[in-house]
């Protein structure tokens, strides 16, 4: 119990970690209780370690993941772009964003609509001569994500050097950037946003309703909010399946291929604490955002919550 | 700029907070921020100073606005916060404002998410509340099929009036109904082009439902306003008849490249004619059908006469 000192947390699905830099804003030095896994930490205790977590996790998050997931998290990740249908010239703010997961979707998915866009469009340009045509595609050539761009911010330098990395070795540089910061507190200004995802990351914030007040002060008028997690599951019997599968292979796994149980043990126990759909979405509401509902996927494994900031 | 921002900051969750209060009294209603951004925005092209929060405040219940048509009854906003939650409109209105604007992008976009992305970047909001729609464009044609109808059944009322008043001759069935139809499909046309994909999209089995309800009140509307009081079969089959008529003008018109559309309502009159004679035609089989049987039966009564087997004497 005492070893969680140098405790790696590991929240196996998403970065999103809090905020040990800049610490003393919400300077909460030896006050707030929070809870870390099942665990009473204090909330400054908490944002440490779940940095620290993070920070030693990152270079094997994804395989993590896969091998947790036994890749579903995927098919949750394609699920949330598809939900979002954006449209060419959004403009995405992805917090704990990490290792990009969700920004590289999304520039694939704004790709191809833009390529059917195009597409479409040269099919009407039938009768046109030989020179406009040659024109038109010239103009277009240069926008292949037509003004589409994303923003990765996360709290994490290691999480975010893993990003970066990943996005050169797959080739993505167009419309992505990458930015240092806290969820609670974010570095952008009012109204910026048409989409806020927050991918597995909300679950590691320590105060969750000023996280989802900064998503609802950066995000445009009509933006839209959608947070990827967790949640509970409602029936029976595959919550014990559920509950067996955490508690007693997770950890192993994490013990196995990134040599640190602990960490997953903080993961399968955070997934516990944190709360269910209803609330979640009462909390969403709180914030201020309209039209806020909720999908289960996997009957409740993991839940999409989308709002719109109206 | 900085101390403007953080004023209208302050300002804004000040006005949060006694949003939250009024929420307090009514606690299910709440009212959009929207219509209270849209109006911020209006107040600073009027004001280009900053706002304070006291400005906020009083111009708050006094100023109109211009994007508000007239809402029939709204009884669940008026509750107990009554006069802060008229001047905000529900979350149905704004749709319904998103889509009417949607509108104007569909020959160019066709039915689809991506005109009412459009549609929204013109009402102020990101593109992104198109997200609150399905993704299929089916509320966009819904919405246009039902405002259709409204017009029609507004168009129709007045012609009722005039005519109440003396100021113009009924019209026969036939004609009536010839307007009526005429009058309906005429709205279709400036999104013609893109109309067999709105006919695709309400037959989708989800949207069928819908579909229907629309399609039958208004067949309903027009029989109403054509005088129609009939209590028998009669109600059904004239619905039916009508309904079949409108249907296959529609997709007529669909594949029709003549001026004005002149061959559309030449095939319309035609079948409308053709549904007034069956009306006729009907009785006369009917009475033609009495004529036959008495017929027969005086034949048979002669035949017994002459066989000698009506024997009374």
């Amino acid at each position: 119990a005492a070893a969680l000192c140098p405790c790696r947390a590991v929240l196996a699905r998403r970065g999103g970690a809090l905020r040990a830099l800049c610490g003393s804003v919400r300077g909460l030095a030896a006050g707030p209780e929070a809870h870390f896994g099942f665990q009473n930490v204090t909330e400054a205790e908490r944002r440490e370690k779940i940095y620290q977590v993070f920070e030693n996790v990152a270079k094997k998050y994804d395989v993590m993941n896969d091998s947790m997931t036994l890749g579903i998290h995927r098919v949750w990740k394609d699920i949330l772009v598809h939900k979002m249908n954006p449209s060419p010239g959004t403009l995405l703010l992805d917090v704990a964003g990490g290792t990009g997961d969700i920004a590289f979707r999304f520039i694939n998915y704004v790709r191809s609509i833009r390529e059917r866009q195009l597409q479409r469009k040269l099919k009407h340009h039938q009768n046109l001569s030989w020179q406009e045509i040659f024109e038109s595609y010239q103009a277009d050539k240069s926008k292949s994500l037509g003004d589409s761009q994303v923003v990765v911010c996360d709290i994490n330098k290691e999480m975010l050097k893993v990003g970066k990395q990943k996005a050169q070795h797959l080739g993505y540089s167009e419309g992505l950037s990458w930015v240092l910061g806290d969820a609670e507190e974010l570095p952008f200004d009012d109204d910026k946003f048409d989409v806020y995802t927050i991918a597995f990351g909300i679950r590691n914030v320590t105060r969750i309703d000023l996280a989802l007040q900064e998503a609802y002060r950066v995000l445009k008028p009509g933006g839209r909010f959608l947070c990827l997690e967790f949640s509970h599951v409602s029936n029976p019997l595959l919550s014990r399946l559920y509950d067996l599968y955490s508690f007693q292979v997770i950890p192993v796994l994490g013990e196995v291929i990134a040599g640190d149980w602990k960490s997953y043990q903080y993961l399968v126990e955070s997934i516990r604490r944190f709360p269910p759909q209803e609330e979640l979405k009462a909390m969403i509401e709180d914030a201020g955002f309209f039209k806020v509902d909720y999908q289960n996927l996997n009957s409740g494994i993991v839940a999409i919550h989308s709002g719109f900031k109206l | 700029m900085a101390a403007a921002g953080g004023l209208r900051r302050a300002g804004w969750r000040l006005w949060r907070g006694r949003a939250v209060l009024r929420c307090q009294l009514s606690p299910p209603q709440r009212a959009l921020r929207t219509s209270a951004v849209l109006r911020r925005v209006s107040e600073e092209q009027k004001e280009p100073l900053a706002s304070s929060s006291q400005q906020q405040f009083d111009s708050h219940p006094t100023d109109p606005r211009p994007e508000q048509e007239p809402q029939g009854p709204r009884p669940s906003y008026t509750g107990q916060g009554g006069q802060e939650s008229e001047d905000y409109e529900s979350e149905e209105q704004l749709q319904h404002r998103i889509l009417t604007a949607a509108l104007e992008f569909v020959p160019e976009h066709g039915w689809t998410a991506e005109a009412i992305a459009e549609g929204a970047k013109t009402l102020g909001l990101s593109v992104a509340a198109a997200g609150m729609f399905h993704s299929d464009g089916s509320e966009l044609v819904l919405h246009f099929v039902s405002q259709c109808n409204t017009k029609l059944s507004e168009l129709l009322e007045q012609e009722q009036k005039q005519v109440q008043l003396g100021e113009a001759e009924k019209k026969p069935t036939e004609q009536f109904l010839r307007d009526a139809v005429e009058a309906r499909l005429r709205m279709l046309i400036p999104y013609i082009e893109k109309w067999p994909q709105a006919l695709s999209i309400l037959l989708l089995p989800h949207n069928i439902p819908a579909s229907l309800n629309l399609l039958t009140s208004m067949i309903d509307d027009i029989w109403h306003y054509a005088g129609d009081q009939s209590t028998d079969f009669n109600w059904y089959t004239r619905r039916a008849v009508l309904t079949g008529v409108y249907n296959t003008t529609e997709l007529v018109m669909m594949q029709d490249s003549s001026p004005d559309f002149e061959d559309t309502w030449r095939f319309l009159e035609n079948r409308v004619a053709d549904a007034v004679n069956m009306g006729n035609t009907a009785n006369q089989v009917q009475s033609t059908g009495e004529a036959v049987v008495q017929g027969l039966m005086g034949a048979a009564v002669t035949i017994r006469n002459l066989a000698g087997l009506n024997q009374r004497r």
